[in-house]
């Protein structure tokens, strides 16, 4: 099934349609609706053109596209105007998604490590010997060590599920995913809270508060462009950043805080406005649990007390706290995204949380919301089959107090399979994941690998997950793909339903990995629970939404007009009291402090800097650094360091440094920046790779994950990435 | 002229995301190294401010061929390869006449210009062509976020840049020594505006124009300058790219 565009409407100049795409202006999106008008094929002098609607997969947004197909070669992509939850837009990243396409560095067959891990040697095999050699690998550990002796990483695709799905009936718990480095945190403190994780109304807010997110660089939708247009509505934004981020750079105000100390400065805002009682009191008495509590907790927390903890002025906090209140509940402390900061993230998340709480910011326009109703049904397959002598829990099982099962940590199961405890991993699946350039501490992760007899990598291109494999199997591109349905919250924008057909044929040998997990079933006697096709399972997922494939077919999206403010009225929380959870008496229970008790942050030591992670606009973690578009965007990172330090080092723009942690060094050139803090440097991901097949960008850079150290969080197990502390020494080159 | 096409730029919308410089490159197939369109940036002064307090004074600027009202390079083109087009008026090169001379090259105040090293023409931005001959928007415009580009012809009162222009103060960025009255409009304000150079006709074409007039028709004259200008073509190197590449 092609989703070809099927409106045929005959070509009209430029000027006819002008007046009509200004009238068709939708709301929300602010796209004229040009393509809708565009007919599907038309001959023209460069040949046949095509037009099909797909879904990026350059980050996880999922923005709707359209792919335009000349000669059976896409010639561009472009953002389809019907697409609310992305306002009608294409980042630069989905532009380039023509050279993920086209990349030269595609892999193009499998391949079998030959010679040592990491040597680059390999030896072709076709399929059939890949295949027969993984299920045999595969099955050889599941015999010694139990089926849990796989570890599965699925990524993070509209395919991933099918890898969780296998390996639930190969029969391993033990699966990690990309979450574990990313927001698990700032989930548990929000389901710790609301009882759920939410999305943010950043287009109606009044108010917003972001400290540590930087969502105009680190792209989100609808929540990134959606922030320009309440801005532009008079909302204002007051952002929390040791860096001048182009969040910052375009914020009313920006406090470049003490690394660390956030959580004092929420306790200090939610000090001033209980004091000033300055929330409301009938909400508070209907829907919250623990004020008293609350009350009496932060009471300790003035705001000259956090004035010393996060450097910003306290006559600041106590003004911000009353414009927050002010504004409430149109208004937010923005729940971020990436939180995989300290050792005490969830808490620090908790502490944001519950000034949300507190102020009612929740189930209503301009605060956050609960998430929406899409309408997509579960697949009926086979129960998945029992395994006797498997161990009762999944290896890293308890090494945090509150981890979440599905996605357990990469760091405590990397710890647990270098410790061989309680019991060992000796295979590794891969799908389009690289912990060795995205977990910190690159060094382990290799260690890691050394426990390991077989790991298997499928991606796109050599990752340095997949240089460092046994066996590497080539995925297609999105471009190339038949994919199930995904269900997508877009904030206030939608609910809606995306899917993919393949836009143009698979290039080379590669396979989609729900063929690669088929071949693998087949061959481990596993077949029943893969005997389906994208498109039947695709049928059962819509099966409840009769309007969805028409609308998919013609707009390249489904919209479930679902309710969207006012979920939980008459209604009760998902939480253990049943209410929102200022106080949270599970915690009590398992002896974790109950509210969110400020630590201090452990001081830099004189002649090192705090590492911090952040995005740009042009990568996807480390996962676009090599496009050849995206590349030309930024050739190789650097490290920004302010040029007072710098120059006490004797350094100037462009030096080589040297930065080194406890976990590793690498080398790259320096940018003085004056918008980020003394005691500070920061760096982009994704550089210093191991792969020389990467060819772009091979040799250039440092690797963060090589410099992290591994701290994580008490709570739910996330990394956390702005603990480690480095040095930075002169390089003579 | 029938149109003016143009465009009326939100600056103070850009995010610096770059996605209208990739939908260009992909669009228009612009050479590694180069761009036909572009995002200025002024960075704040932390000096003067310090690090806490207003942050605005960065500012993001996108751009691109200003398709001006007094093209330089037009004046600087020896075979009339870049001219103003009498139906849109925009700005073209044509490809066929072009001899890579690479004269408009500094001719324009805003380096819109580039050699194409394969091509061996100069290489523009054309609000897309192509697009607009299928019936859509320059992919810069389409692709934008926050949509700090709006479109169309000046010409037509019931366009949306017709209609920004009339309901906002805008301002346009130019050298002061060059005037080149461009038809890129900015909202309200924008920064920087102290970018755009001089124009430089190189002296050859300076002569070459006072000369042309009273040769014009003079079929053998016009070819012999296509030749010089051709021969100093071969003595000049491509430019280096801009960024480092495959």
């Amino acid at each position: 099934m092609s989703a070809k565009l099927d409106t045929a409407i005959s070509r009209r100049s430029f000027l006819k349609w002008t007046g009509a795409a200004t009238a068709a202006t939708a709301v929300g999106a602010r796209t004229p609706v040009l393509h809708a008008l565009v007919p599907s094929e038309e001959n023209t002098a460069s040949g046949k053109v095509e037009q099909h609607f797909s879904v990026c997969d350059m980050c996880l947004n999922k923005c709707g596209l359209i792919a335009r197909v000349e000669k059976g070669v896409v010639t561009k992509l472009d953002p389809n105007p019907k697409f609310l939850k992305s306002r009608g837009m294409l980042c630069a990243r989905g532009n380039a998604g023509i050279a993920q396409l086209y990349d030269p560095d595609r892999l193009k067959y499998p391949l079998l490590r030959k010679g040592k891990r990491g040597e680059g040697k390999w030896q072709r095999l076709s399929w059939d010997q890949a295949l027969d050699y993984a299920a045999e690998q595969m099955k050889k550990i599941g015999d010694k060590y139990s089926r849990c002796g796989m570890l599965f990483s699925p990524g993070s695709d509209m395919q991933s599920t099918f890898v969780h799905w296998f390996a639930e009936v190969f029969g391993s718990y033990n699966v990690t995913t990309h979450e574990s480095a990313c927001l698990l945190s700032r989930n548990r403190a929000y389901l710790d809270t609301f009882g759920e994780v939410p999305f943010s109304d950043v287009l109606h807010s009044k108010y917003i508060i972001m400290a540590g997110a930087n969502r105009f660089e680190a792209l989100i939708t609808p929540d990134s462009i959606d922030l320009m247009s309440t801005k532009k509505n008079g909302c204002k934004l007051v952002v929390l950043d040791p860096r001048y981020t182009k969040t910052a750079a375009l914020a009313d105000e920006w406090y470049p805080i003490r690394p660390g100390t956030d959580m004092a400065f929420f306790l200090a805002l939610t000090h001033v406005i209980i004091s000033e009682k300055i929330y409301d009191q009938t909400y508070a008495a209907e829907k919250l649990y623990g004020l008293e509590q609350l009350s009496e907790h932060v009471k300790q927390y003035s705001p000259e007390w956090a004035e010393n903890e996060c450097e910003i002025p306290a006559k600041d906090i106590r003004r911000i706290a009353r414009e927050l209140a002010a504004a409430a509940p149109i208004a937010m402390v923005y729940p971020g995204r990436r939180t995989s900061d300290y050792v005490n993230s969830t808490q620090i998340r908790r502490s944001m949380a519950i000034l949300n709480g507190l102020l009612g910011n929740w189930d209503r326009p301009g605060g956050l919301l609960a998430a929406r109703q899409v309408g997509l049904s579960k697949v009926e397959l086979p129960e998945a089959p029992w395994y006797e002598d498997n161990p009762d829990d999944r290896l890293d099982m308890g090494r945090a107090h509150m981890m979440f099962e599905e996605e357990g940590s990469f760091k405590h199961m990397r710890d647990a399979i270098i410790e061989e405890k309680p019991y060992p991993i000796k295979g590794w699946f891969v799908y389009k994941h690289n912990p060795l350039q995205s977990e910190a501490n690159r060094q382990r992760t290799l260690e890691m690998m050394e426990k390991l007899d077989f790991v298997l990598t499928v991606d796109i291109a050599m990752s340095d997950t997949a240089w460092m494999s046994d066996l590497v199997l080539p995925a297609p591109s999105y471009l190339e793909r038949q994919d199930p349905a995904s269900g997508l919250q877009g904030s206030s924008a939608c609910a809606c339903v995306v899917t993919r057909d393949p836009v143009v044929a698979p290039l080379f040998e590669s396979k989609p990995v729900v063929e690669i997990l088929q071949g693998l079933a087949n061959r481990l006697e596993l077949a029943e629970y893969f005997d389906f096709s994208i498109e039947g399972y695709r049928k059962q997922q819509l099966r409840k939404l009769p309007d969805a494939e028409r609308a998919l077919k013609k707009d390249g999206v489904y919209y479930n007009p679902s309710k969207l403010y006012g979920v939980y009225e008459g209604k009760v929380y998902k939480t253990k009291s049943k209410l929102i959870e200022l106080y949270n008496e599970r915690y009590a229970q398992m002896g974790v402090p109950p509210l969110p008790v400020y630590r201090s942050p452990r001081q830099v030591p004189s002649g090192r800097f705090r590492m911090v992670v952040g995005r740009n606009a042009y990568f996807t973690h480390c996962t676009t650094q090599n496009n050849a578009l995206l590349h030309e965007l930024m050739p190789e990172n650097s490290l920004w360091i302010h040029p007072k330090p710098a120059s006490a080092l004797g350094l100037k723009e462009g030096d080589l440094v040297e930065v080194g942690s406890a976990a590793g060094t690498g080398e790259l050139k320096i940018s003085l920046k004056n918008g980020i803090r003394q005691d500070t440097v920061y760096m982009a991901s994704g550089f210093g790779v191991l792969s020389k097949d990467l060819t772009n960008i091979y040799g250039k850079g440092a690797c963060i994950a090589e410099i992290l150290e591994d701290y994580s969080d008490e709570l739910s197990g996330n990394m956390a990435m702005h603990e480690t502390f480095v040095r930075v020494t002169r390089k003579v080159a | 002229m029938k149109m003016q096409l143009a465009m009326v730029i939100d600056s103070s919308s850009c995010i610096d995301c770059k996605g209208c410089m990739a939908a260009c490159k992909v669009e228009n197939n612009v050479a590694s190294g180069h761009w036909r369109n572009w995002i200025k940036l002024q960075d704040p002064d932390f000096y003067n401010q310090g690090l806490q307090g207003d942050a605005s004074a960065m500012h993001f600027q996108p751009g691109n061929c200003m398709h001006c009202d007094n093209p330089t390079c037009v004046q600087a083109c020896p075979t009339s390869a870049t001219y103003k087009d009498d139906n849109d008026g925009t700005i073209k090169v044509n490809k066929k006449l072009c001899i890579g001379c690479g004269s408009c090259i500094p001719a324009c105040p805003y380096g819109a210009r580039y050699r194409h090293p394969e091509e061996k023409v100069v290489d523009k931005c054309d609000f897309c062509e192509r697009r607009r001959a299928r019936g859509e928007l320059p992919a810069c415009v389409t692709t934008c976020p926050t949509k700090a580009r709006t479109f169309g012809d000046l010409k037509d009162p019931n366009s949306e840049v017709a209609r920004l222009l009339k309901s906002n103060k805008t301002v346009k960025v130019f050298n002061r020594q060059t005037d080149t009255q461009p038809n890129i409009y900015y909202m309200s304000m924008t920064a920087p505006i102290d970018w755009p150079v001089k124009a430089e006709t190189p002296a050859a074409i300076q002569l070459w124009k006072v000369i042309n007039p009273f040769v014009y028709g003079f079929v053998g004259l016009n070819v012999l300058g296509v030749l010089a200008m051709l021969g100093k073509q071969l003595l000049i190197k491509d430019d280096p790219p801009e960024a480092e590449h495959k």
